[in-house]
């Protein structure tokens, strides 16, 4: 019945969200998350965008379940986020791949890949193919703890497609990289888009993501002040190549007048 | 399971934890037994060794998989990759077992080494003995006739009828424990022990010990007597006697009876004093020295099987270095409350908070009383056979029970604590 229903549901459905992070004694620290609704459908590429602070990680880490919404309800495919058949449908890129420093890329693909409940043989195949795609061929066999900044990422990209993920959300997936690797990010998004992969992403560049994003959500201080599909916006703007650029602009200086 | 298993294993390995232990083991075996001053004989030097070698190399173990289970949690948690974990469709609790279950493989391989090394250096060893106490109404049956015998004598003072119950049972208890036989000169005694000891064609040998200060050593002599075997006692200065008894009379065991009588005629001048559940056991031969190394093997393992899960729970909770303290400190009561509840027999004047304490005590006692009652080393050491019950009991509770309890402990904190972190 739920599978029905997922079918069906939105891919991520969030309704009045909110996040208090509390000290020990319960006394507020921040308001992370301020009551935000926000809508992926299946085969969207959502960009979450909003300065450093904004929430977009804490939003991310309820959407995965590993934090309990203050306020407010998280639904992935129509189901819980702790329910194991929501989770086995998705791939997670962290903002920052902590790997096991002493596995080999390989090694870490195939824990990811066991994890998933992927048989020997097709993990084995599927490993090799990821890491062909994200150019780690060579370094298969060595300890990720020896890994560049760059290589770590793209080792944890292959990590979270290796279980054919319906939903794929990847927290700044660009920061920290040179625009090489920047430039190959937005190219794989691309391609995983075009594959027909439904896509959460956050960041702070927004000048990346104007090409990849087919919707965005702009965040401030825990809020939604903006949104939109970005065709609409690029068509409304003046100077098409900073369009969201400019919206962002726009919108953040119009939340921050409502918010005084 | 599978996975969380290969890659604790691999976490164990390559961070070198099987290797620092198989070196200190070999290490332990190689240097420590230069350093035993025994009494001279070889029983006395291979009972410094099992208590000194094997010993240091188990505590060694104990230690550094405690340290290990401490951290492990704690550092996936601090690392942000637990995260990655359970985001992906898996039960906590097979984590949580998987880590378990590499701890328990590198902790059994490092004993196994140990065993190993000990059993060649041992290869001449004797056999071990089973150990048979009389078979005497309990101590606790004991203490309540006697309980019932003061209330009913009116020469009974009204405090003791007023004591709290508990508390007088206690006291009598472990007045029974130490109750002695007195065996006059010109009479005897009858002790009755299981009638399958006197099975014909076993050997039979009856252990006395003399080890209180209230212990004359004046004559003890006489004529023992057990179903169809018999031995004349006469007692030199030792403080343990063994007295090996032969087949001999006709008297057969009756059949069909639970017990049979130790019988002991008192034929010197003197009166002999024993603690029949203290001072008296028969022995006969149980396997081969290298049989009860395995058993005593696997009661270590699963006294460290247990402290790897409890340690994987703290750290599961909290972060390493709470765990370790909480570890430590868990381990060193655990260690001491037997004794706490063993010198505190009587509650009769007890405060509320020491009545308190002693109930915590108590509690920890007998959640650890298969490890706690378990000696695996001075029981190898002394050529005592473990006996099956014991070590089948000790690992139902340590290595399935309580581990399986604080795995699934683990597995609802995993679970239930927020896992993300401030990146
Ligand atoms: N564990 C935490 N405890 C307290 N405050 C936190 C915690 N995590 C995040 N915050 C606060 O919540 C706000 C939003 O953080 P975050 O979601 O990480 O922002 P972003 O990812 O958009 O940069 C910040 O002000 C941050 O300081
Ligand atoms: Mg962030």
């Amino acid at each position: 019945m739920s599978v029905e229903a997922g079918a069906q549901a939105p891919v991520i459905e969030i309704r009045g969200l909110r996040k208090t992070f509390r000290d020990f004694w319960f006394r507020p620290v921040a308001e992370a998350v301020n009551g935000i609704d926000l809508t992926v459908e299946r085969g969207d590429v959502f960009g979450l965008l909003g300065p450093n602070g904004s929430g977009k990680s804490t939003t991310i880490k309820m959407v995965l379940g590993l934090l309990a919404p203050t306020a407010g309800s998280v639904k992935l495919f129509g189901l819980s986020p702790r329910a194991r058949a929501a989770r086995a449908r998705l791939g997670y890129l962290p903002e920052l791949s902590y790997l096991h420093p002493f596995l080999t890329a390989r090694e870490t693909v195939m824990y990811y890949a066991g994890l998933s409940n992927l048989d020997r043989k097709t993990a084995k195949a599927r490993t090799a193919e990821l890491l062909e795609q994200v150019g780690l061929a060579e370094n298969a066999n060595r300890p990720v703890g020896g890994f560049s900044k760059g290589m770590a990422r793209r080792v944890a990209f292959a990590s979270a497609l290796v279980s054919h993920p319906e939903l794929l959300i990847l927290d700044e997936p660009t920061s920290g990289l040179d625009p090489i690797g920047t430039r190959e990010v937005k190219e794989l998004i691309g391609r995983l888009a075009a594959d027909g992969l439904t896509i959460l992403v956050t960041s702070h560049q927004l000048f990346d993501m104007q090409d990849v994003c087919s919707r965005v959500a702009i965040l401030s201080h825990g809020k939604v002040v903006g949104s939109g599909r970005v065709a609409d916006i690029v068509a409304a703007a003046a100077d098409k190549r900073h369009a969201l650029e400019d919206y962002f602009v726009a919108r953040l200086g119009a939340g921050q007048e409502g918010a005084k | 399971m599978k996975d969380s298993f290969i890659l604790a294993w691999r976490a164990l390995v390559r961070g070198h934890v099987l290797a620092l232990l198989l070196v200190a083991t070999a290490l332990a075996h190689a240097f420590l037994p230069k350093l035993i001053r025994s009494d001279g004989t070889a029983e006395g030097w291979r009972e410094m060794f099992v208590r000194a070698v094997p010993g240091a190399a188990y505590a060694f173990i104990a230690v550094t998989i405690l340290a290990c289970a401490c951290g492990f949690f704690a550092q996936e948690r601090e690392r942000f990759r637990l995260s990655l974990t359970v985001v992906r469709p898996v039960s906590a609790f097979g984590v949580a077992c998987g880590k378990w279950l590499a701890l328990c493989a590198v902790a059994a391989t490092a004993l196994a080494f140990s065993g190993l090394l000990t059993a060649c250096r041992l290869a001449d060893a004797p056999r071990c003995l089973h150990h048979y106490a009389p078979r005497l109404p309990s101590t606790a049956v004991c203490a309540r006739e006697a309980l019932a015998a003061y209330l009913a004598d009116p020469q009974t003072p009204e405090s003791v009828k007023q004591a709290p119950r508990s508390a007088v049972l206690s006291l009598l208890t472990n007045k029974e424990l130490d109750r002695y036989d007195v065996v006059r000169p010109k009479t005897a005694i009858d002790w009755p022990f299981d009638a399958a000891l006197a099975a014909k064609g076993q050997e039979v040998i009856v252990r006395v010990r003399f080890a209180t200060q209230f212990e004359r050593r004046a004559p003890f002599e006489g004529q023992l007597t057990f179903g169809p075997y018999s031995a004349p006692v006469k007692h030199s200065t030792q403080s343990v006697l063994d007295i090996p008894l032969a087949e001999g009379t006709t008297n057969a065991a009756p059949a069909g009876a639970a017990t049979v009588d130790l019988h002991f005629a008192n034929t010197s001048g003197e009166t002999v004093m024993l603690r029949p559940r203290r001072d008296l056991e028969i022995l006969t031969p149980a396997d081969s020295f290298r049989g009860n190394l395995v058993r005593a093997g696997l009661q270590m393992f699963a006294a460290i099987a247990l402290l790897a899960a409890f340690g994987l729970f703290l750290s599961a909770s909290v972060s390493r270095p709470v765990a370790l303290f909480t570890a430590t400190v868990a381990v060193l009561v655990a260690l001491m409350a037997p004794s706490v509840v063993a010198q505190f027999p009587d509650e009769m004047d007890t405060k509320f908070t020491e009545r308190f304490g002693l109930a915590v005590s108590r509690l920890i006692c007998g959640l650890t009383s298969t490890v706690g009652e378990a000696s695996p080393l001075s029981d190898l050491a002394t050529d005592t056979c473990i006996e099956w019950s014991a070590l089948v009991r000790g690992l139902l509770v340590n290595v399935l029970a309580l581990p399986a309890a604080f795995l699934a402990g683990c597995a609802v904190v995993v679970r239930r604590k927020p896992l993300a972190n401030n990146t």
